[in-house]
């Protein structure tokens, strides 16, 4: 599995004066993980994510998306907010295929057939995406407030998907969905994950999604010996797929451990690591 | 027990609100005809109070016959020539005129409020000069306005201008900056040059917000424009009322108040009526989240 994105010894801080939200941050995320940034509010795992945007720089140290710095937000990475993920004026399937258009057509392109074409070639693509998020035909002239939350979020992942990121990036994108709709959803993005080999990263606070989800879960923490000083990895541990129910609980009471953390010394961190990557090893054994 | 009339929990009939909606019209039109009334039985002269078959003469004359009298209409001339080189379509016309060039200079203004909201170089530059500007009270301008660009139309235009001009731009650098920094981003991600983004992802949010902040303006810019045309001009509504205040020309002047009134309403319903049909997705109170929540 090729490094794709790659966090290097970088430090965050804010405001006047500087308060610093992450602190050596360090990490190697390979092509097609699964990854959830875990973490309480306010710990700095947003800040992370817009990191591997683009739409926010470190003070110190670098992020590279395939050997590139990346200094501001392009189509390398899709992107599903939390909230107005979509846009307001345009109809479901306007909003699919907003990214395929602007991609691709210029002014000129639009105004000849060709770009007409083009056009109702990308409108059956979106139809196709609509289909497989579970949507009906006729949703897609639909504006994206008479939707649903959790349909939101689904037209918010096609439209992501639709121009082929290498990288999902995902702000706590069901964290304001009902209960009710949360496991289908978590249920379509492992398959859409499993099927497009896209890198995804997925922010949450929720323990039991990241473990449903991810292949890797990091959990960011602030340090109980230096607390002002930000966040680091408390703990990066590797999921077996399938995650079996029984082993839920018992992993759910580490990460959480973790995430709250009156921690640990950096060689109790890195003891918890190596015991995990031997828990998810004989997992994916049994599991077998 | 019900509440009572005055309780703020009162629920008035569908009937009832209606009826309480047209009564102070009722009550205003009715005081008035009493008091007309009255004051021409004392007085046969009376030039203040009209009756209302007088501002039915004084508006007929104004709508078939043309406004200076060298411009005498030829005789037996259709009635399509007779309303077309009347008074009050002369007046109408040039004030009408002076309103639309106003209404498209307010677009560049839409426009720079955008680039400011968006293109940190363009706010850095413009955002503190607009808000001094906006603190100028545009009326007391314009003596120096006439000085610069003469009596003529681009005086008045400019005093319009000058005066709403900064209160859109503010607005819409704000409605600017109210987009949600997501929508931005997610633009981007999805490979938005910033020519999409500002044009085909802000503008386009923002725009039915737009229209209804130059709807709210529009008092301002009839402000403006009587104000012009009341000081210096030699046609337009404005003008009209101001010259025959001379010689308390009551039967046209309330007859040419009330046009004005509904002119100024029609524009502003045929606005919002527009605004609602370009935008099916705005709803009036805010725009609803794009996202979940």
């Amino acid at each position: 599995m090729p490094t794709q994105i790659e966090i290097d010894s970088v430090q965050v801080a804010y405001g006047t004066p500087p308060r610093t939200i992450l602190r050596g941050v360090d990490l190697r995320i390979g092509q097609g993980e699964f990854v959830c940034l875990l973490g309480q509010t306010g710990c700095g795992k947003s800040t992370l994510l817009r990191l591997v945007l683009g739409s926010e720089q470190p003070l110190l140290g670098e992020v590279r998306i395939e050997g590139r710095r990346h200094t501001r937000p392009d189509a390398t990475c899709g992107y599903v907010p939390q909230r107005y993920s979509l846009f307001p004026d345009k109809t479901v399937l306007d909003n699919i295929t907003f990214g395929a258009e602007v991609h691709d057509a210029n002014f000129l392109s639009r105004l000849i057939g060709r770009g007409r074409q083009r056009r109702r070639q990308f409108r059956s693509e979106a139809l196709g995406y609509l289909q497989r998020i579970g949507l009906q035909e006729s949703d897609g002239a639909k504006y994206p407030h008479q939707l649903s939350g959790g349909m939101q979020q689904r037209v918010a992942i096609a439209q992501s998907l639709m121009t082929k990121p290498r990288i999902l990036l995902m702000d706590e994108a069901f964290s304001a969905l009902d209960p009710g709709t949360r496991p289908d959803m978590q249920r379509l993005l492992r398959e859409l994950w499993r099927d497009t080999g896209t890198t995804v990263i997925f922010v949450t606070h929720n323990t039991d999604e990241a473990l449903r989800l991810a292949t890797r879960v990091i959990v960011l923490a602030k340090t109980a010996q230096r607390p002002g000083e930000g966040s680091c990895v408390a703990l990066d541990l590797p999921v077996p797929s399938p995650c079996r129910e029984e082993e839920i609980p018992r992993l759910i009471t580490r990460l959480e451990a973790a995430s709250q953390n009156e921690i640990i010394p950096t060689e109790i961190i890195q003891n918890v690591n190596i015991q995990n990557v031997n828990i998810g090893a004989s997992g994916i054994r049994r599991a077998g | 027990m019900t509440p009572g009339i005055t309780s703020i929990h009162a629920k008035p009939g569908k009937s009832v609100t209606v009826t309480l909606s047209w009564f102070l019209f009722a009550a205003g039109l009715v005081a008035y005809l009493i008091t007309a009334a009255a004051r021409h039985r004392d007085n046969p002269e009376e030039r203040v109070t009209p009756t209302v078959a007088q501002m039915v003469t004084g508006m007929t004359k104004a709508v078939l016959s043309p406004a200076e009298d060298d411009e005498a209409l030829p005789e037996g001339a259709s009635w399509v020539t007779r309303l077309s080189r009347s008074m009050l379509w002369k007046d109408t016309k040039a004030s009408g005129l002076r309103f639309f060039y106003s209404m498209a200079l307010l677009l560049p203004a839409v426009m720079l409020g955008l680039h400011m909201g968006l293109f940190p170089y363009v706010g850095a530059l413009f955002l503190r000069f607009v808000l001094f500007f906006d603190k100028i009270v545009a009326l007391s301008l314009l003596p120096i306005l006439f000085i610069v660009f003469g009596i003529d139309e681009l005086s008045k235009i400019m005093l319009i201008v000058v005066g709403v001009a900064p209160t859109i731009i503010l607005d819409t650098f704000n409605l600017t900056r109210g987009v949600p920094g997501e929508q931005i981003v997610k633009a981007f991600t999805l490979g938005a040059s910033d020519f999409d983004v500002a044009y085909r992802v802000v503008l386009k949010q923002i725009w039915p917000r737009v229209l209804n902040s130059i709807r709210l303006n529009l008092k301002a810019v009839m402000l403006f424009l009587f104000a012009g045309e009341m000081i210096a001009s030699t046609d337009g509504l404005a003008y009209r009322i101001a010259l025959l205040r001379r010689h308390m020309g009551m039967d046209l002047i309330i007859p040419y108040v009330l046009w004005t009134a509904l002119l100024l309403f029609l524009v502003d319903l045929s606005m919002r009526l527009l605004n609602r049909r370009l935008h099916p997705w705005f709803e009036e109170g805010g725009l609803r989240e794009g996202g979940a929540g």
